[in-house]
């Protein structure tokens, strides 16, 4: 256990000071993933030239609520493991991590939490900045909170692992990032980044809510808007770690397999 | 002192591997040929490759580009899985990846590197001994040895982006054999760094082989490497292996001449020693010249009974002499 902890924090450790060598490309890619902040100010529009004011019981600041939980959420959500795998595969800089006796995909875990550290401050002030700006206010509860967290850590380690499976998919082929896009858009449109799940025809909903993306983005943006109850999030938990496990077991199918097409290309 | 491990042997049995390489021909046409119907050809880069190492050896494996080296040591380390064969290293299968075969082996990739290129080295020291479990007693004890032996005192803290290449190949050196592997493979690990720095890596590898009695097998196109470290050699050649055998045997399979160097007490021009050898060389009183093995002896009487001669020495031709014959189209004998 200790020499596991000790892994773990030494990992943590140096890919923190790997981040913070990069601070500003952070903030800066940070800034560009602006999609919910758009869809935030044309539904804002649509709904204070709706009648009444509303769409399907959404007021503008309640749409700015939603979109701006979503950008939050999103920001913790995100994951570039498919491009360092694509890279490192077909470059051969995967041997050097393959000689030692720790599977790589712990460091890229740890880099990716470590940046997160890096991401969470600046994200808090420029969500108080834009609710200021657009009249999102959220819940006071402090267990929607916690309940939310707990969705964005089990939606985080499920997405790293689909788009490390992705990754891993140039073991055969020498584009897998184009399938990480694809996922990507139905990521965005199940997760609600586009809308609310309830402004999708039934037989989408119907189909999304057996899939982890409304758990991982929508919902914990609703919950911190104070829609969604604690139960949602139980059952959006156990959704989450089921579809946890299967990707779990992907992931390691695939790098089994692969690692026998793995041609070690320049090393 | 020397700490014999229990099984630092390599043990391989026609090893092989076939590659898939894809093919196109350059420019757009190229391009859309490929599109529609994309070729390949299979390559056998290792042709059924057998040897056996004992622990504690150090072994030059030399060859031609593209022979089959670095896909040898490549497949030893685990990187490559085989398409056929057998090979056991330090007790275990490398295609298998367990974690105390990882604990036992090294590979120093000279083109590769290890090390977290914008942080100083030492924070990827730090990750290695988390990773290989390394107690704060040893790693202290092999980072006191590493800093006296290969000098790193002053580079651990810079970055590793701001390191000379010579300084960042120390540093990767250290950094693959701070867990103290049994079994070494070193490709090209002096590749581009200057003389100096190239003898200074030899001898960190000199005294790891004598302190820890580690196998060490050893791949550069400097034959200094080589020379300078291993007794037996292994050539391969177009993925087979074409020469078993110690570094004197090897250096006698030359075009089967020895080189006599003469220092004279009179000078005596290139038309006339080119009476008693070939390739003749002479500068000043030095001369130098090649003799057939065979008659060695009969035309270094000739030379000290005819010329004014002060010195005469006989000497196997260069390694690297030997070398370009092997490779230079005559068929290479299998040992």
């Amino acid at each position: 256990m200790t020499a596991i902890w000790r892994k773990a924090r030494v990992l943590f450790s140096t890919q923190f000071a790997l981040t913070t060598e990069y601070r500003a490309e952070s903030i800066i890619w940070m800034l560009s993933g602006t999609l919910s902040l758009v869809m935030m100010l044309v539904w804002m529009a649509q709904a204070a030239a709706a009648p009444g004011g509303q769409i399907r019981g959404y007021t503008p600041a309640e749409f700015a609520t939603y979109f701006l939980g979503t950008w939050a959420v999103g920001q913790l959500l995100v994951v570039w493991v498919a491009w360092e795998l694509d890279f490192e595969v077909r470059q051969g800089a995967l041997s050097p991590k393959l000689l030692r006796p720790l599977d790589p995909m712990w460091q890229h875990y740890a880099g990716h939490a470590a940046e997160r550290v890096v991401r969470f401050p600046v994200m808090l002030v420029l969500v108080a900045v834009f609710a200021w700006l657009s009249g999102a206010s959220f819940t006071r509860d402090p267990r929607a909170y916690l309940a939310a967290f707990g969705l964005v850590v089990l939606g985080f380690s499920a997405r790293f692992l689909w788009e490390y499976s992705i990754g891993l998919l140039a073991f055969w082929t020498e584009s897998s990032t184009s399938f990480q896009e694809v996922v990507w858009l139905v990521y965005a449109a199940l997760g609600g980044l586009f809308a609310p799940l309830a402004f999708y025809p039934g037989w989408v909903q119907t189909i999304a809510v057996w899939t982890p993306f409304p758990y991982m983005l929508g919902l914990p943006a609703q919950l911190l808007a104070g829609k969604a109850s604690l139960a949602d999030a139980g059952r959006g938990a156990l959704v989450l770690g089921a579809w946890l496990l299967v990707f779990w077991f992907v992931r390691l199918a695939v790098w089994r397999v692969g690692l026998r097409k793995y041609g070690a290309v320049g090393a | 002192m020397t700490t014999r491990t229990p099984d630092a042997s390599v043990h391989v049995r026609d090893l092989r591997k076939h590659y898939v390489v894809h093919e196109k021909e350059p420019g757009f046409l190229g391009s859309l040929r490929s599109f529609v119907n994309r070729k390949s050809r299979d390559v056998e880069a290792v042709r059924g490759v057998s040897f056996d190492l004992q622990p504690g050896e150090v072994v030059g494996f030399l060859g031609p580009n593209g022979a089959g080296k670095t896909t040898t040591l490549k497949m030893l380390s685990g990187l490559l899985h085989p398409s056929g064969g057998e090979a056991r290293v330090a007790g275990f299968e490398p295609r298998r990846r367990e974690a105390d075969f990882l604990r036992r082996i090294t590979l120093v990739m000279g083109q590769k590197q290890q090390l977290l290129w914008d942080l100083p080295a030492l924070d990827s020291f730090l990750v290695n001994q988390a990773i290989y479990e390394i107690s704060d007693a040893q790693y202290h004890a092999t980072m006191r040895e590493f800093t006296e032996v290969l000098g790193l005192a002053g580079i651990l803290k810079k970055q590793v982006r701001k390191l000379s290449l010579g300084e960042r190949m120390k540093c990767e050196l250290a950094a693959a054999l701070l867990h103290r592997p049994q079994v070494l493979f070193l490709d090209e690990p002096t590749i581009g760094l200057d003389v100096n720095m190239q003898e200074s890596v030899r001898a960190f590898i000199r005294d790891y082989n004598e302190r820890y009695g580690a196998t060490v097998i050893l791949t550069s196109h400097y034959m200094a490497d080589v020379t300078a470290l291993a007794r037996r050699i292994l050539v391969i050649d177009a993925g087979q292996l074409v020469f078993d055998g110690d570094l004197a045997h090897l250096a006698g399979r030359g075009s089967g001449g020895k080189r006599v160097r003469l220092q004279l007490r009179q000078s005596v021009s290139e038309a006339h020693l080119a009476r008693y050898g070939s390739d003749v060389k002479v500068d000043g009183l030095s001369a130098e010249l090649t003799v057939p093995r065979a008659e060695v002896s009969a035309r270094a009487a000739r030379l000290l009974a005819d010329l004014d001669v002060a010195d005469l020495t006989v000497e196997d031709p260069p390694i690297e002499t030997v070398m370009a014959e092997l490779f230079g189209g005559r068929e290479a004998e299998r040992v």
